[in-house]
């Protein structure tokens, strides 16, 4: 019987619970339309990372990463290239060598991370053959093709079929170089990772670096699902003891902070709409229980118990703060549904975003934790409102209440 | 009595409504105006450290340097051109460079690196580069020697006294090398500096790339970025083709861009946050209004104008707010001055974040009057907005029915 | 048999500016079936005296008890319940909730109490046909006037199963008519059901039912007829 009387008592003034339940309600749909927009973004980055950039795993000679030399090289990694591929859950192992060169073209120079590929393994590991603009995929040039991105053959004057020189220095130390041609140009969304890599065939950079035959620097797998990469990850260990296996956030662990710092910023985004909504919730219920004094006079009177009037101004709040705060996920929810297939256009700050991996054209993501713990948090915020005017309430002397002079 | 006497023993009859809803605009100001001030704060920083340190906030270039990097692109500065410029109003200091790229190589490594050709007197003078050396000395004019970041230095295992081989594009296409012993190592607050940048005397540098007399750019600097526009004006009226004037927004879309988006994701929360008390501050009105109706009938039946009553009601409007903003502002003026003089910073796992996204770990706060004036503006408009419902239920009132209520 | 002792009750106000003995010493005693009126001036200390009897405030000295309790030596929330199960109140107004129809207003207190659905549903519409508002069972009371506002609280109050019932002036608020006919309910339901009543009223009209008037002036008793 309480419910029923909580409910029938917030329509009471029509006008004024429906201020509130209006403020909780954009307030709720704006935090929940932002978090999923800040999920969207964040989910992009992920998938970029590792569908472009990172992949699930990647293996090395376990010096490899800190001095970046030449020297560090796996022998017989291609071998061992092999070996993963027959592991459970492994989609793809694309084994690479990688050089820090210099490459120019007739006018200009720049500083680049070279990977020697062979482009039917890496098919399977990254999807760079998806973000090609131009060209081809390391074909269609005979002699030393060379795949670059669209942001570093902006910055040198490159197009298709242009002449570029490679200068490194190989496995004895000498600065050795050679010339090769545009065979392709590709575009991811991370600019930054862009204008850094380029493509070539192993064989022309197993050549030119006179490395050993079968050697790598590094292998990228990329498993089914990621689910499955830290089992992977101890089968692989246990082939090549020896070398070091990282998964993807070993790699990077900015990005699993990034994610971790957003999952925060999120909460604490709801919090303070809360927080603000808390001033008003208060506000409309501490008029409520004045209004209503010789009311919960005579309620005290006919003996219910404190605790009874203490529970059904508690359950009154909550039901009014919960009828905004429902009315708000969904509206949030249905709001984000939609921009989760129509997309929001952020191409006006695409160069900023996209420096740092952001895809501008964002597709907002609804997290199912997410909806729960906003739930509860509503709920939350409806009981500390309702703390200061329950007390309040409960202390009213009946006898007081009811005297009518 | 007059109005403003009237009106403010009005928002004291019941204290603890108007001292809630004052308690939210307070929440409101000093949120907003914080937030802001980090936002500024952070951005003035992250503007700060590239122009302070690399691209000033104007510079003189060829027309076509900027599209196309290259040695080729570059141009003669004349005594009397150099001249005028410094005598610029607002002009602090100039300084020329010769920047291009080369292959740097130690015994045992090599890696591509920006090489820049500085004076160093007047480097120091736009840059403070010499306050960033940690180890070595800073250059002198006409000095061999090279200043290197300390992440380039490390990652090619040299220290002060080694010597560094530079290979790199000179004038015309012909072939750029020199040897250098290494001088001193700077660290700056941005990593990506200190992974690509090698300074040279510009004599130096000019003679490697075969480029004598020859510049890239003339950095121009002015005390902030407030002076820039009137300096860039008189710099117009200055440069003529074949050179050109850039200003550090269009050398650097990125950062601009992500400047503005930030803070129109800063300026939709503040929105948000707004609106929610505002929907605070009209159930109060509401409220003062619904309790009052038949004393307000009662003063417009013995003879008061309406429209003094709704310039009253006007007025309890303003002071309540007006509570709620001179707190906030006085609290924030409080908070953001003192961790304006001592900002945060941040350590762990979220300064590597930082520091990887080529931000200082710091959170830096802004003492800019507009993150103050904007709240003002901001609570005002509110007030305007919700200020019409008692203006329009004034007008409607019907004397009888509001006598007999 | 005696449900009521009151023993040498005593109730002093104390504020900054004044000190008021509303109640000064009372000595009292009511059986059960009694229909009593409490009469008095304005100040008598009639309310107060019900309040105190009713357990609503607390005397300065003396004891009430109620079939033999000692209310005033529970503790708060003993006197609260003790209230539920034991005393019915019938106030000037604000004796229903609005957002209950007449029904729910009695099914209210049962639930509060603890009776199952069904009982009280059935308990609840015998006893407002008793007050006769059968026809007006689902009537909130903004719908009703208050003649029947009032029946819909004796209703209640019976619906506790009360030892007594106390009503603190019913009629102030109601025209004639229904005075004469609230009045007519609560003499029939003491005559016939043997529910004992006790009120505070200035309507002379009311103290012609009574059977026993007690007379207050200044918080002392000074007359106390039974007819």
């Amino acid at each position: 019987m309480l419910i029923a009387i909580s409910w029938r008592n917030i329509w009471r003034n029509k006008l004024r619970s429906l201020v509130v339940i209006i403020a909780i309600t954009l307030g709720i749909m704006a935090g929940v339309f932002s978090t999923a927009f800040m999920k969207g973004m964040m989910v992009q980055r992920l998938e970029t990372a590792i569908r472009s950039e990172i992949s699930n795993l990647q293996v090395h000679d376990s010096l490899f990463r800190i001095t970046g030399e030449l020297k560090y090289f796996i022998p017989k990694g291609m071998a061992l290239a092999g070996s993963i591929d027959t592991l459970e859950h492994v989609r793809g192992t694309a084994p690479r060598i990688i050089v820090q060169a210099m490459i120019s073209s007739a006018e200009a120079g720049s500083g680049v991370s070279v990977l020697g590929i062979e482009p039917e393994r890496e098919k399977k590991v990254t999807d760079i053959i998806d973000h090609l603009e131009e060209g081809q995929y390391l074909e269609g040039v005979r002699r030393n093709p060379i795949l670059i991105s669209r942001k570093l053959a902006d910055k040198l004057n490159l197009h298709l079929r242009s002449r570029v020189v490679l200068t490194l220095q190989d496995l004895d130390r000498n600065l050795t170089a050679d010339a090769f041609r545009v065979a392709g140009i590709y575009r991811t969304t991370n600019t930054s990772y862009d204008e850094v890599h380029v493509f070539v065939r192993y064989d022309d950079l197993l050549r030119l670096t006179a490395l050993p035959d079968g050697a790598v620097h590094e292998i990228a797998v990329r498993t089914d699902d990621d689910r499955f990469t830290p089992a992977v990850q101890q089968a692989i260990r246990h082939l090549a003891p020896r070398l070091e296996v990282l998964t993807w956030e070993q790699i990077s662990p900015e990005l699993r902070y990034i994610v971790a710092a957003m999952d925060q910023y999120m909460y604490l985004f709801i919090a303070i709409i809360l927080l603000a909504l808390l001033f008003g919730i208060i506000n409309t219920m501490l008029m409520v229980i004045l209004e209503r004094r010789k009311e919960i006079g005579m309620l005290l009177a006919i003996g219910m118990s404190r605790l009874r009037v203490f529970g059904m101004i508690l359950l009154e709040t909550v039901m009014l703060t919960m009828a905004g705060g429902i009315v708000g996920i969904v509206g949030g929810i249905l709001v984000s549904k939609y921009f989760e297939v129509h997309y929001i256009d952020l191409s006006m700050f695409g160069k900023g975003l996209e420096q740092w991996g952001y895809n501008s054209l964002v597709h907002t993501r609804i997290d199912p934790a997410l909806v729960v713990t906003v739930t509860l948090m509503v709920i939350f915020t409806g009981i500390v409102a309702a703390l200061y005017p329950a007390w309040k309430a409960i202390r009213y002397d009946p006898a007081e209440a009811l005297r009518t002079e | 009595m007059k109005s403003p006497v009237i009106a403010w023993r009005n928002i004291w009859r019941n204290k603890r409504r108007t001292l809630i809803t004052a308690a939210s605009v307070f929440f409101g100001v000093i949120f907003a105006a914080v937030m802001s001030s980090m936002q500024e704060g952070s951005y003035s920083k992250m503007i700060d450290n590239v122009v302070k340190f690399y691209s000033g906030y104007l510079q003189v270039q060829q027309e076509d340097y900027w599209e196309n990097k290259t040695i080729n692109n570059t141009f003669v500065l004349s005594d009397s051109l150099s001249g005028a410029i410094a005598r610029i109003p607002g002009v602090t200091a100039t300084a020329p460079r010769l920047e291009s790229f080369a292959l740097a190589s130690s015994d045992e490594l090599t890696k591509g690196a920006v090489v820049i050709g500085i004076d160093p007197e007047a480097e120091h003078r736009v840059t403070n580069l010499e306050r960033w050396i940690i180890r070595g000395r800073y250059l002198h004019p006409g000095d061999s020697g090279i200043l290197m970041g300390d992440e380039l230095a490390s990652y090619l295992h040299v220290d002060v006294g080694d010597t560094l081989v530079l290979l790199g594009m000179g004038y015309h296409g012909v072939s750029a090398a020199g040897k250098y012993p290494v001088a001193g190592i700077f660290r700056y607050p941005m990593p990506q500096f200190n992974r690509q940048f090698i300074y040279l005397d510009l004599k130096q540098a000019q003679e490697l790339y075969w480029a004598p007399h020859r510049i890239t750019s003339l950095v121009v600097m002015v005390r902030d970025h407030y002076q820039m526009p009137a300096a860039r004006q008189a710099l117009d009226t200055l440069i003529h083709p074949p050179l050109r004037v850039m200003s550090w927004d269009e050398m650097q879309p990125e950062l601009v861009q992500l400047i503005a988006s930030d803070r129109l994701g800063g300026k939709i929360f503040k929105a948000i946050l707004y609106v929610i008390i505002a929907f605070g501050i009209l159930g109060t009105v509401i409220m003062m209004f619904a309790e009052r109706r038949r004393e307000l009938a009662v003063m417009i039946a013995i003879g008061t104008q309406k429209r003094l009553l709704a310039w009253i009601l006007f007025l309890e409007i303003v002071f309540i707010a007006l509570l709620g903003v001179i707190t906030g502002l006085a609290g924030s003026v409080a908070v953001n001055t003192w961790f304006y003089h001592h900002p945060i910073r941040v350590a762990g796992e979220a300064a590597k974040a930082f520091t990887d996204m080529g931000i200082e770990p710091v959170y830096a706060f802004s003492l800019m009057p507009s993150v103050f004036y904007n709240q003002v503006i901001t609570v005002f408009i509110l007030v305007m907005l919700v200020s019409l419902y008692p203006m329009i239920k004034t007008a409607c009132l019907k004397v009888p029915q509001a006598l007999r209520g | 048999m005696k449900i009521i002792e009151i023993r040498d009750l005593v109730k002093i106000y104390d504020s900054e500016e004044i000190r008021v003995t509303a109640v000064d010493h009372i000595d009292l005693s009511f059986e059960e079936g009694e229909f009593t009126a409490v009469v008095g001036p304005s100040g008598s200390g009639k309310t107060t005296f019900l309040n105190l009897v009713g357990g609503l405030d607390r005397p300065t000295s003396g004891r009430v008890i109620i079939h033999g309790i000692d209310l005033w030596s529970l503790r708060p929330h003993e006197i609260t319940d003790f209230r539920l199960h034991n005393i019915g109140f019938v106030f000037q107004a604000y004796n229903l909730l609005p957002v209950l129809t007449a029904l729910e207003n009695v099914e209210f207190i049962m639930h509060l109490q603890g009776w199952p659905k069904a009982e009280r549903q059935r308990r609840a519409v015998e006893l407002l046909e008793a007050v006769g508002l059968a026809d007006r069972l689902h009537s909130r009371p903004s719908r009703l006037s208050g003649g029947q506002q009032q029946r819909v609280a004796v209703a209640r109050a019976l619906a506790s199963r009360p030892r007594f019932i106390l009503a603190d002036e019913p009629t102030a608020n109601l025209d004639s008519h229904s005075t004469e006919n609230l009045l007519n309910i609560m003499e029939r339901l003491n005559r016939e059901e043997g529910i004992t009543f006790i009120f505070s009223t200035h309507d002379a009209r009311v103290v012609k039912k009574a059977r026993r008037i007690i007379t207050l002036e200044d918080g002392k008793v000074i007359a106390d007829e039974k007819r």
